[in-house]
């Protein structure tokens, strides 16, 4: 995995890098990251619902509204991800290393490849108008 | 600043700044990519071996910073997208690009969340441990970058600059 220019040490190259509580924060929070996304997509769950033609941001969901163009939503699920997301890593840094190194690597990069069938599937609206048009 | 060009200008101006910023990201991810995906075992000769030997563990931070960076300014025109593409998009009955579009955003998001681990995997290069999670990742990455990019230039030139 190494290249020609990079040779391996024994130390990381910051603190941080080499500090176990973030080790347990940053691969919870990726592991978990795309799956609350899609949850959070899924069930609808947006943080806060934005109408970009009036500047209205409200808190959670908010359904249409009478001459208020569209909301958007994405921001919302965003911001729910990280919260939801951030939680669970700040839970995983209390967790005894022993235990958190049984959580498998390969979850990090799996994941957000299998929530890609969802998020095509969760566009089916564009998919059945394209379709039809 | 609003005041002193036309709101077609400005909003162009910042797109550009977004696509600029993504042709940054792009390069980066794509020479670590190739750095993981067929590491150069000996001093690098040709053209190809050269763009495949960078000290990739270097480009970590920078890739994670451009990232939010492009992904802060793309979340600031997406109103504007909203508003002024996606409307006139639907009435021309451009569903596929919509479609794509509303493809992107969920992407970008999901490579977002994936950016704490993979700085962390590349911070830690030297430990084998990581050494599959971080080629996982960085291909993960590289792939919805690409992917990212296409779309938003196929988008672009559906109705972009200065529409």
């Amino acid at each position: 995995m190494s290249t020609t220019s990079a040779p391996r040490t024994k130390q990381s190259t910051s603190s941080l890098a080499a500090s176990r509580k973030f080790k347990a924060f940053a691969i919870t929070f990726s592991i978990s990251g795309p799956v609350i996304y899609c949850l959070s997509q899924y069930l609808n769950y947006p943080l806060v619902t934005y109408w970009p033609a009036i500047g209205r941001l409200v808190w959670g969901y908010e359904g249409a509204r009478p001459g208020a163009g569209p909301n958007m939503l994405w921001y919302g699920w965003i911001l729910t991800t990280l919260l939801i997301a951030s939680a669970l890593g700040i839970v995983a840094m209390l967790i005894p290393e022993r235990i958190f190194n049984r959580i498998p690597l390969w979850l990090v990069w799996l994941l957000p490849i299998l929530c890609v069938p969802y998020i095509i599937y969760s566009l089916m609206y564009w998919w059945r108008l394209a379709a039809k048009y | 600043m609003r005041g002193l060009i036309s709101t077609n200008t400005f909003w162009t101006l910042w797109l550009f700044v977004h696509l600029i910023l993504a042709l940054g990201l792009l390069g980066a991810l794509t020479h670590q990519a190739m750095a993981v995906a067929l590491p150069v075992r000996k001093p690098a000769a040709g053209i190809v071996s050269r763009f495949r030997a960078v000290p990739a563990a270097g480009y970590a931070t920078a890739v994670c910073v451009l990232y939010v960076l492009i992904f802060l300014v793309g979340s600031y025109i997406y109103p504007q997208y909203r508003i002024a593409i996606r409307i006139p998009l639907e009435a021309g009955h451009y569903y596929k690009t919509g479609g794509f579009f509303d493809f992107k955003e969920h992407v970008a998001a999901i490579g977002l969340v994936l950016l704490p681990a993979y700085w962390y995997f590349w911070k830690n290069s030297q430990n084998p441990q990581y050494d599959n999670a971080r080629k996982g990742v960085t291909l993960v990455l590289a792939v919805a970058v690409w992917f990212l990019f296409i779309v938003g230039h196929v988008l672009n030139n559906t109705r972009g600059f200065a529409s």
